[in-house]
């Protein structure tokens, strides 16, 4: 039996967020997605709480696990070594319902450095070629799945409430370093000001918090420095 | 929007070695300027000639102040190295090795205040 303290909040009913207790009996490879499905089952059919693909790829569970902003469909209760496993939803983001986050905000965030790819001269006749180099060195930011863990463990992000956000500059740096995207330093430009890539601190709480290992803040300095070097050139924007 | 938002602590999320590195650096730094306020302070007693600050300077050099000026000293030696870290990451260098980083310029810190701590108070030594 494994004891779990889950927050609870029902905007309608409570005044403020509290902690339940459920006694779960837990299998030797249970995740702690599962574990929430056996509260669900034969506990308390009123437990709210996000998930899709089950399988670490969708980015729906971000949930706060013993402290750490984690994926519950990846989290092992083994691997938490811990006889009570303490669950409460992303911190710093309006609470929905229990484990729920309005995640609004991060995706308007996302929204504002065009996630997308830019490429306007005229499409070739195959694919658009890249070589192993260049592909490299977007690779670890192309893993990222919008979960949220990175951006909701931001001391910046929770303070500031225009800052872009990790997860954003990451995309932010992986289009702008894309060989194949020619929007070049208009990126750059939707990443400068206060509320930027510049307001960044280098906590690195973001890469401790990232299920996929991602150093988000490796991605935020290379756009600083190509903030820089813009400013020394010309000005962005 | 934020009507639902949990009223929390921001540094809520410590567990990592860079926002301890952060919050260190900014606690280290506020009393670095406290500190120089201070020593503004003692520095112009001189303008009222040399009797008024020798006899300030026989205070501040008694034992209670030496262990001042050793937590000074270690101030000093943090937000230095951790201001030599946080520029090393803004030329783009050793992001991913920053844990590593943090340890081995500590290193040096713990070494120099220990020399100084047995320059300054050798008889803990003995």
């Amino acid at each position: 039996m494994v004891t779990f303290k889950i927050e609870r909040f029902n905007p309608d009913v409570d005044k403020a967020p509290y902690f339940q207790t459920y006694e779960v009996a837990a299998g030797k490879e249970m995740s702690v997605l599962e574990a929430l499905f056996y509260v669900v089952e034969n506990l308390d059919g009123s437990l709210a709480f996000r998930y899709s693909c089950r399988g670490a790829v969708c980015g729906s569970c971000a949930m706060r696990i013993n402290g750490k902003n984690r994926l519950a469909c990846q989290t092992l209760l083994k691997k938490l070594k811990s006889p009570v496993i303490t669950v409460s939803p992303l911190p710093h983001l309006p609470i929905v319902k229990d484990l729920i986050v309005d995640m609004d905000h991060f995706f308007k965030n996302y929204e504002k450095i065009k996630p997308y790819l830019v490429n306007n001269t005229s499409a070739p006749e195959k694919e658009r070629r890249q070589s192993i180099l260049e592909r490299a060195k977007i690779d670890e930011m192309i893993a990222c799945i919008l979960c949220g863990a990175c951006f909701s463990a931001c001391t910046v992000a929770a303070t500031d409430k225009k800052f872009i956000g990790p997860a954003a500059l990451t995309k932010a740096y992986r289009f702008w370093a894309d060989s194949r995207d020619n929007l070049g330093d208009e990126r750059l430009a939707l990443v400068a000001g206060e509320h930027g890539a510049l307001r960044c601190h280098t906590l690195f709480n973001c890469a401790e918090a990232c299920p996929k290992n991602i150093v988000p803040t490796y991605s935020i300095q290379q756009l600083k420095g190509g903030l820089v070097k813009c400013r020394f050139s010309k000005p962005a924007k | 929007m934020f009507d639902n938002l949990k009223k929390e602590s921001v540094i809520a999320y410590q567990s990592g070695i860079g926002m301890w590195a952060f919050v260190l650096h900014r606690i280290t730094g506020l009393s670095l300027i406290f500190y120089l306020l201070l020593h503004i302070v003692v520095i112009s007693t001189s303008l009222k000639g040399p009797q008024p600050f020798n006899n300030l300077l026989a205070v501040l050099t008694a034992p209670p102040f030496v262990v001042a000026d050793l937590a000074l000293l270690a101030a000093i030696l943090f937000h230095g190295l951790n201001g030599a870290r946080i520029v090393i990451f803004d030329t783009g260098i050793g992001i991913r090795q920053q844990k590593l980083i943090f340890w081995l310029l500590l290193l040096p810190a713990v070494i120099i205040w220990i020399m100084t701590l047995y320059f300054t108070l050798p008889h803990i030594f003995r």
